[in-house]
């Protein structure tokens, strides 16, 4: 029986219920994210070619699973790789590329827009390209400085994850109080685990 | 090797602008002015102004190429002597010449630091432009320490609590004008 990843709903419900989630960079991280409990792995780095078994193992550890399109290597982000991420179960694909997000949503995905903050004169741009691509969520970099710049920003219609140089519980904390859903980390005593 | 002429003084603060409109640094602020998301007719007419700018964001000059040509054509002709980019190998060529380069170090999140900085020329006058400048404050001690100085804090930064916060920790901070006055003037109230 193939695979059917959660509506983005429900993607939603289990960051919101968890709020850090791991962002994997590294391959020797996935075993301390499987055992914590951050609800979702974003997948950032390694083979996007051959994920099958990696996504069969966080399922199996009942997490959600999100690749990174743009980094992961072995694939271009454009439709086929989408597909192609679909056929391997992967419930979530982020991408810059706003062009991306109805594809993603297409093959039953949540589809995850990142957003890159660099200047202010960029942020318009960037924006209007949110409005376009509407995503199912919003992933917001360099995370940790959202806080600051939450009033450059109008109030966007899904939830926003923030990412990046979040490395304290502190930040976690002052990013979830500027309306976060959640946040996306690699500082793994941030994943939480079952005994904290 | 550069050759041996003085390198250009960089400001502590980089006031930011289109070129299209006068701006001048407010007095008593050791300020210049950047030129960036402009074109190159804009460009050419403010160097040709009374208020010169100090440095420009070469990859957000519309019409102004990507290469070794455009580069000289910006320190030597426009006399503009910093000069911002992505590409390092820009940096540094103008570096080359004697002039200071300073490369787009994009700092959103930490693997992608690593890796930004990893095409660093990381050569005598080749400094780094951190994007967005804000990050600057999230920092720890090494990973400030790995980005090449002078280190340009460059984007978002709109408060001046968080312009002077990023001073302590850069070379030089880059702000709107508004901004800048502001500075200016509790500079003169301190």
């Amino acid at each position: 029986m193939s695979y059917s990843p959660p509506q983005p709903q429900e993607f939603i419900a289990r960051v919101a219920a968890e709020p850090c989630c791991a962002a994997i960079t590294a391959d020797e991280r996935i075993e301390a994210a499987l055992a914590s409990r951050a609800p979702v792995l974003f997948i950032l780095r390694g083979n996007g070619l051959t994920l099958g078994h990696l996504v069969r193992r966080i399922h199996a550890a009942n997490k959600l699973v999100a690749v990174h399109v743009d980094l992961v290597g072995g694939l271009r982000a454009d439709r086929a790789s989408i597909n192609w991420l679909a056929g391997a179960g992967v419930d979530a694909v982020i991408s810059s590329h706003g062009q991306l997000m109805a594809a993603i949503r297409h093959d039953g995905m949540t589809a995850i827009h990142r957003l890159l903050l660099g200047r202010r004169s960029q942020l318009d741009t960037a924006i209007a390209a949110i409005g376009r691509s509407a995503p199912n969520i919003i992933e917001i970099l360099p995370g940790v400085i959202l806080p600051s710049v939450i009033g450059l920003m109008p109030r966007f219609e899904v939830p926003v994850l923030a990412g990046g140089f979040v490395r304290t519980e502190a930040e976690v904390q002052a990013v979830l109080a500027a309306g976060a859903l959640g946040v996306t980390t690699s500082s793994q005593a941030l994943w939480g685990t079952d005994a904290a | 090797m550069p050759p041996d002429i003085e390198a250009p003084k960089l400001p502590a603060i980089l006031i930011a602008s289109d070129g299209r409109h006068i701006v001048n640094a407010p007095p008593g602020l050791d300020a210049g002015v950047l030129v960036r998301d402009t074109d190159l007719a804009a460009l050419v007419h403010r160097v040709n102004s009374d208020c010169p700018p100090q440095a420009v964001d070469i990859d957000t000059v519309a019409g102004l190429g990507s290469d070794d040509l455009a580069v000289e054509f910006v320190t030597g002709r426009l006399g503009i002597r910093i000069v911002l980019t992505r590409r390092p190998q820009l940096a540094a060529h103008a570096a080359a010449r004697g002039h200071l380069g300073l490369v787009h170090v994009f700092a959103y999140d930490s693997t992608g630091m690593a890796r930004s900085l990893e095409s660093h020329p990381r050569t005598e006058r080749v400094g780094s432009v951190l994007s967005p400048g804000l990050v600057i404050l999230h920092l720890r001690l090494d990973e400030l320490a790995s980005v090449p100085r002078p280190r340009i804090a460059y984007g978002l930064i709109d408060e001046l609590d968080e312009a002077e916060a990023c001073m302590e920790l850069a070379d030089a901070i880059v702000v709107r004008p508004t901004l800048a006055a502001r500075l200016a003037a509790r500079l003169v109230t301190a």
